[in-house]
């Protein structure tokens, strides 16, 4: 009854790194906070927002499992697939996000994104501010402090679940996700739609885009020269 | 005693029963006074590193946040008698070590008194990159006394 199996490229190596990077990434953006090292947290912060950046755009110009298009899904498909994933019977192979993964994805880029934009704006107890701090007055930026402290949680809840649902799958549904999200590829029915990989040049001019996006951000977000060429905003170091 | 002395030292005695009154701030005030002080630094201290960042900063901005800086900064040390901790059952960040090690606290908070007079001076002299530097020194004995008297919120 079931297709012969067809080794398929299922996740684009952006994809996959953008995955990893995070899985390194949040641990330490929240170790750097928690020991107050708050420069390394503000450079690494400016890595999330590259990436972030990333997977937003290449959501619109990536491979086709990677686009929002492709794997947002109405609520229909969402509970039909709930349904089926909840009375055990075997899933359908599909080549991408399931359509809860998918949300499950733009929950986190927003989240995460969330998460970044109030740190830009906040300052701490010992006045250290922030790129974009000077924007704001000072009772918002301390506001916009702590709830980047209390964000945190929701990302800790969203990565609680994931994990969880990542050992599920693993474990009790014998469903071997985690080793495509390193190797890229998986063994699936060859009646499966192989998703169409974007080529690696594309993401780079995407990934240079937003790299300098994220600088320009780091630098104040200047709109002339003479701005940028100003000194940076106080940083841990200064206070030394 | 004439009734002239009398009224007089009526006058004493309620100036005296008077002041003790305005002494005796309960610990809450005390606690909102001197978060509203730190405030005022916080803010100012912003302002200024908010106006160093600007192609050409005023010194007149320098000037009157770093006077407010220098006030607040005096009042510090005043603002922690003995029984204005937690255990005063308002929510306040000041820790046990404060009266622990007063000394130390002490010490801590007259780094900033000197910072901030440093800063008062450059700012009068009408330096900007003096008063620039001297702002960045007063960053230090903000965590200088935080790190070990504060808890983290």
């Amino acid at each position: 009854m079931q297709a012969p199996l067809r080794k398929t490229r299922l996740w684009d190596l952006p994809i996959r790194l953008v995955h990893w990077s995070l899985v390194v990434l949040l641990p330490a953006m929240w170790w750097t906070a928690e020991n107050d090292n708050l420069s390394l947290h503000m450079t690494l912060g400016y890595v999330v927002l590259a990436i972030v950046a990333f997977r937003i755009i290449w959501g619109f110009v990536g491979s086709s499992n990677a686009r929002f298009s492709q794997f947002l899904k109405g609520p229909g498909a969402v509970a039909g697939y709930l349904r089926g994933f909840f009375s055990g019977g075997p899933a359908k192979a599909h080549a991408g996000h399931n359509p809860a993964g998918g949300w499950s994805v733009l929950i986190l880029l927003a989240l995460l994104a969330a998460q970044v934009g109030l740190g830009l704006f906040a300052l701490d107890e010992d006045n250290v501010g922030s790129p974009l701090t000077s924007m704001v007055e000072y009772d918002t930026a301390r506001s916009l402090a702590e709830i980047h402290e209390l964000g945190f949680n929701l990302i800790l809840a969203f990565v609680v679940i994931h994990i969880a649902a990542v050992l599920y799958y693993s474990l009790v549904k014998k469903d071997r996700i985690v080793p495509p999200m390193v190797t890229g590829s998986r063994d699936l029915p060859d009646d499966v739609e192989a998703p169409r990989i974007a080529p690696l040049w594309k993401a780079a001019v995407v990934l240079v885009i937003t790299g300098a996006f994220a600088w320009w951000i780091s630098k104040g977000a200047p709109t002339s020269l003479e701005q940028l060429n100003q000194p940076p905003p106080a940083s841990m170091e200064d206070f030394m | 005693m004439s009734y002239k002395k009398l009224i007089v030292l009526a006058a004493v005695a309620g100036s005296l029963g008077l002041g003790a009154v305005t002494m005796a701030a309960s610990p809450q005030q005390t606690i909102s006074e001197r978060q509203a002080n730190f405030k005022v630094i916080g803010k100012s201290f912003k302002a200024m590193l908010d106006e160093g960042r600007k192609p050409a900063p005023s010194i007149a901005v320098y000037r009157v946040n770093a006077d407010a800086v220098a006030k607040a900064a005096a009042k510090v040390s005043g603002h922690f008698p003995k029984g204005t901790g937690s255990e005063a059952g308002v929510k306040t960040a000041a820790l046990p070590a404060i009266w622990q090690k007063n000394v130390e606290f002490k010490g801590a908070a007259a780094k900033l008194v000197a910072a901030s007079r440093k800063l008062s001076a450059a700012a009068k002299s009408g330096n900007v990159d003096a008063t620039k530097a001297a702002v960045m020194g007063l960053g230090p004995t903000c965590k200088g006394c935080h790190d070990p008297f504060k808890a983290k919120d």
